[in-house]
């Protein structure tokens, strides 16, 4: 609650120019800006940056795959507009200060300190982002939004795999932190809630992580809990182009004007089933995903980035057509626009009454249309033979902002003005 | 979950400090290490169990709070008024406890279920109004207030004594033939209580604690309905408990406002706010059944509780209380 300054810095270690908030390209952060200017440890990974609050769009939704990741739903208790501005205003300026590696003042032994110190005095550079999305419910008729809903925004469905707990969807805010451990993510977490007490309050939250394995052109960086190679065809977050057509909501695109630059988020907690999976022969799941399990290459072919070639497999004699990565990326032209840019991570949460590991994939997709991109994707694959060892358990659909271009600005501006 | 919440028992170690001003140790930070393996140990144990260990803790050990700490003086003269107040407002608490708590005996002892249970929430009226205070004596919270772990909370719990096993006779078993023990152990306890008033030494530091280990005290138990599970008048202790929190700042407030003005407008305004909150769920003279709030509403309650212990945590800080 304290109002007092912050003691400021200003050391962003991003690489070069790519740092500078505000500048139209700043969207090509995250792992290109860590890339060229940051020294890579032992392991070939890319030593962890600070990287930018502000820009044209939320650092967080193009940043590269991160180690440790958690997203906290909210419910907003606010009276009116003016309270819901003021949250947004005060998270804003929390995202800054813990991006930016920003010490808080010590306010000597009376007081509580202002931050947990689980990071010590300094926080270091960690790829920290904090990524704000609102979900459907924040344009019923408690603000008196509704005019400005995003239009193809609705509060998730059952799907017909679906197991749904409603109390781990939907939400009014959905805070996403992803950092290089679970430390830094704890450590932001706690300190956007002591910020924001008086007005929000956790409807659900899920924790999770990413192995990482040095970075190769076209290569899947990440494992998913099901043993495969996850992301190898996924949009490349460094493309300005890419992101241009596929995530970002542009004008001209009948969205109200405060989505532009701003991206829808899907949000499915996908629970594996992963002692049946484990049980499962080889081959069949090799048949299932599409994909040779150990070199993550198309049934049928060498190399991970080699083309599945389903022109050349109608009847799907090679990859059935069946096969999750076909039904969800089948590449032909008229699947074009259905490419989403995915940025889940694997998630842990013990074990179930019956004894059975409770774990499996936060998916997280962002795209400029929900229609044509998670949905249509989804809408591929339901029926599909994975669905034997999967099924979604939470999440909901959200909209992420458009970022912050300079400082005393703040999320949600445009929206709220 | 221990039925002896940790809140609960930072405020036993809180006692452990106050009541241990004569304590023969002069190391302060042995005296640290003693006391958190006192409470941690206390947190894993059993609900029974932890609750004497806690008591255990505030009988051996001191916590972080050095002997000239606890000698509880004070240079400004509007805090030491204000503990003088709130020495005289527990006492009188404590004492009426007593009272009420006999009214709601009684009708256990006299078999009468009904009058019982309208005498439940009103005997733990004064209690939860200086639980955190209270518990600084003995061992009372642990034999008065300690539930039933969530686990084995459709089952009888023998070990639990208190009004919270008193509640599950009442309103579980609906039989109160074999409750008299219970009832005559909870005015023992509560005479103990009432017999400890006078080695009390309430220091500036335990009033403003006090009031934001209330406040605690409801965004832990109350607002999740665990406090009382059985009869769901959770919202009787929770306005006790905030009654209690704004007796205690509002004595502190001649004190905060001269140390930070701004701090004390805060709490004023959080403090109405808390009241406004409570008042749709009243209930004639009493409160509603907590199965009677929404989700949602209990979501604005834990926004608004959560905000105001945030504020009252910089209380000791705005006064430089240690």
């Amino acid at each position: 609650m304290s109002e007092q300054p912050r003691i400021s810095r200003r050391k962003f270690v991003v690489g070069g120019g790519a740092g500078v908030a505000g500048l139209a390209g700043a969207a090509a952060l995250g792992w290109n800006a860590g890339k060229d200017e940051a020294p890579a440890s032992a392991d070939g990974l890319p030593a962890p940056v600070r990287l930018p609050f502000h820009g044209t769009h939320q650092t967080g939704i193009t940043s590269h795959a991160p180690a440790a990741a958690l997203m906290a739903s909210f419910n907003l208790v606010a009276d009116n507009r003016d309270e819901v501005r003021a949250v947004f205003k005060a998270l804003t300026e929390e995202f800054d200060t813990l991006m930016s590696g920003t010490p808080v003042p010590d306010r000597g032994e009376h007081y509580p300190p202002l931050d947990t110190g689980s990071l010590g005095t300094n926080p270091p550079p960690a790829d920290l982002t904090l990524t704000l999305a609102i979900g459907a419910s924040m344009f019923d008729d408690r603000f008196g939004l509704a005019a400005r809903k995003p239009r193809e925004l609705f509060t998730m469905t059952k799907l017909a795999n679906d197991r749904l707990d409603q109390t781990r969807c939907h939400g009014d805010l959905l805070v996403n932190i992803s950092g290089d451990s679970p430390d830094v993510c704890l450590f932001a977490l706690r300190q956007v809630m002591r910020r924001t007490r008086a007005n929000l309050v956790l409807k659900w939250m899920v924790e999770g992580f990413n192995r990482r394995e040095a970075p190769k052109p076209g290569k899947a960086q990440v494992r998913n809990l099901l043993g495969f190679k996850d992301g190898t065809a996924n949009l490349d977050p460094s493309s300005d182009a890419l992101m241009g057509e596929h995530v970002w909501v542009a004008q001209g695109d009948g969205e109200p004007a405060w989505a532009v630059g701003g991206s829808y988020q899907a949000v499915r907690i996908i629970r594996m089933l992963v002692e049946q999976w484990d049980r499962a022969q080889l081959g069949e799941q090799e048949r299932i995903i599409g994909r040779v399990k150990a070199s993550g290459a198309p049934l049928g072919e060498q190399d991970e980035t080699d083309d599945p070639d389903y022109e050349d497999d109608p009847r799907g004699d090679r990859i059935p057509l069946d096969a999750h990565i076909r039904l969800a990326n089948p590449r032909t032209k008229a699947t074009e626009k259905n490419k989403i840019l995915r940025r889940g991570f694997s998630y842990s949460r013990g074990f179930d009454p019956a004894g059975r590991l409770d774990q499996g994939l936060a998916f997280v997709s962002f795209q400029r249309s929900l229609d044509d991109g998670f949905l249509a994707v989804q809408d591929r694959l339901s029926g599909e033979p994975l669905e034997e060892y999967i099924r979604a358990e939470g999440g909901g659909y959200f909209f992420a902002f458009p970022g912050v271009q300079r400082k005393g600005a703040y999320l949600g501006q445009a929206l709220l003005a | 979950m221990p039925s002896t919440t940790t809140r609960r028992l930072a405020a036993v170690a809180i006692a452990a400090g106050l009541l241990m001003a004569g304590c023969a140790k002069d190391d302060g930070s042995a005296t640290r290490t003693d006391c958190s393996s006192g409470s941690s140990a206390a947190g894993g144990s059993s609900a029974a169990g932890g609750s004497s260990a806690a008591g255990g803790a505030s009988a051996d050990c001191g916590t972080g709070i050095s002997k000239d700490d606890v000698a509880g003086s004070t240079d400004d003269p509007l805090v030491q008024k204000a503990v003088d107040g709130y020495q005289t407002y527990v006492e009188e608490q404590v004492n009426g406890l007593v009272t009420d708590t006999k009214v709601f005996t009684d009708a256990v002892r006299a078999g009468d279920v009904e009058a019982a249970k309208a005498a439940y929430p009103t005997s733990r009226q004064r209690w939860e109004r200086i639980e955190p205070i209270a518990a600084l004596i003995g061992d009372t919270d642990g034999a008065v207030d300690s539930r039933a772990e969530d686990g084995v909370k459709d089952t009888e719990s023998p070990e639990v004594t208190g009004w919270h096993q008193l509640e599950y006779d009442l309103w579980v078993k609906g039989d109160i033939a074999d409750s008299k023990d219970l009832a005559d152990g909870l005015d023992d306890e509560l005479q103990k209580l009432q017999a400890g008033l006078p080695d009390l030494k309430i220091t500036p530091l335990a009033v403003a604690k006090g009031a934001s280990e209330l406040i605690e005290e409801v965004s832990e138990g109350k607002i999740t309905g665990e406090e009382d599970r059985y009869s769901h008048t959770d919202l009787w202790d929770l306005n006790a408990n905030v009654e209690g929190a704004k007796e205690a700042t509002t004595l502190l407030q001649p004190a905060i406002k001269k140390a930070d003005p701004d701090l004390a407008k805060k709490l004023d305004t959080a403090f109405v706010e808390a009241d406004e909150a409570l008042a749709p769920y009243k209930d004639g003279n009493g409160w509603k059944s907590y199965e009677d709030v929404s989700d949602s509403d209990r979501d604005a309650l834990k926004a608004k509780f959560s905000a105001l212990a945030e504020m009252l945590g910089d209380v000791p800080g705005a006064l430089k209380l240690s």
